[in-house]
């Protein structure tokens, strides 16, 4: 898939991936990239860039197996932002899955 | 293949120009991830691969850092060190950032300067007529006393018109930032 594409619609996915919960950042990396081709380490710039937004902030939690991990919550803004982009993406998809649907499919 | 040590050094000297605060802070971010990958048994050379390239990571980290400073205070430094990192994000950049930079540039140099000249051109007919007494005539005088009016309009016209270009210049950066390909995986 396109680049540029995917990295408009990264910013959708982690916001997305924090609505429910908090997670850590290797968290949101590995559900992203279970679903998604991504270089992993390119979702840290996206992280730093969306906590300066305000999207969200940021906690430290001990872990039971290991060292103390940051964890990402969204603030209220964000959530604002997250229904934006969801409106945004909802028209842009259901627009292109209709011309494909009148142009490919029909005979 | 790079190991954890040989990812974090090559990020943490494209990083140098960082102050020490947000570059130990961005380490930390990444010696986190391979810690919990380490311990979900990955080894560290499985881990630099799928992070990706070490030196572009640090291009879109230094264009989000320099963007947002540029943002809290929009001085001509903060402005040119952010247009630089976004270009240096990669080849598409230098043609649809540098290009927009430069005519923006131009338009606002160009309206200053003109501005200035004309603010200052009574000054050029006293110095005129100081050094040649018989060119003095009326009209000169008054046409510049004019001018100096007009000057001081687009002076003051000029201040808004380069604070709007400014932010739409930061905003488009944003923009590009946002979109444009770095460190993404094309399949």
């Amino acid at each position: 898939m396109n680049v540029q594409f995917k990295k408009g619609a990264l910013e959708l996915c982690v916001l997305a991936l924090l609505d429910k919960q908090d997670r850590y950042g290797y968290e949101l990396v590995q559900k992203i990239s279970d679903q998604i081709a991504i270089s992993e380490g390119s979702v840290y710039p996206l992280l730093r860039r969306l906590k300066n937004e305000e999207y969200f902030t940021t906690y430290l939690q001990e872990s039971s197996e290991g060292p103390s991990r940051k964890y990402y919550k969204l603030t209220s803004k964000g959530r604002e932002h997250l229904h934006e982009l969801m409106e945004e993406w909802e028209r842009f998809t259901s627009g292109v899955n209709q011309i494909i649907k009148e142009g490919v499919n029909d005979e | 293949m790079m190991n954890k040590n040989q990812f974090l050094n090559k990020l943490d000297k494209s990083l140098q120009r960082l102050p020490y605060e947000e570059r130990k802070d961005i380490l930390h971010d990444f010696q986190e991830h391979f810690e919990i990958g380490k311990e979900q048994n990955k080894s560290e050379e499985e881990i630099t691969k799928s992070l990706g390239n070490p030196n572009q990571l640090a291009k879109e980290l230094l264009a989000t850092y320099y963007l947002e400073k540029v943002e809290s205070s929009s001085s001509t430094a903060n402005i040119f060190r952010a247009v630089w990192a976004v270009i240096g994000l990669g080849f598409f950049n230098l043609v649809i950032v540098l290009a927009p930079f430069v005519a923006i540039v131009g338009i606002i140099l160009a309206g200053w300067i003109t501005g200035g000249a004309f603010t200052i051109s009574p000054l050029l007919f006293l110095i005129n007529i100081i050094f040649f007494p018989d060119t003095f005539n009326y009209l000169d005088m008054f046409s510049s006393i004019a001018l100096t009016g007009a000057g001081l309009l687009l002076i003051i016209g000029m201040y808004y018109v380069t604070k709007w270009l400014q932010n739409g210049l930061i905003r488009y950066l944003n923009y590009n930032v946002q979109l444009v390909k770095g460190g993404m995986k094309s399949d």
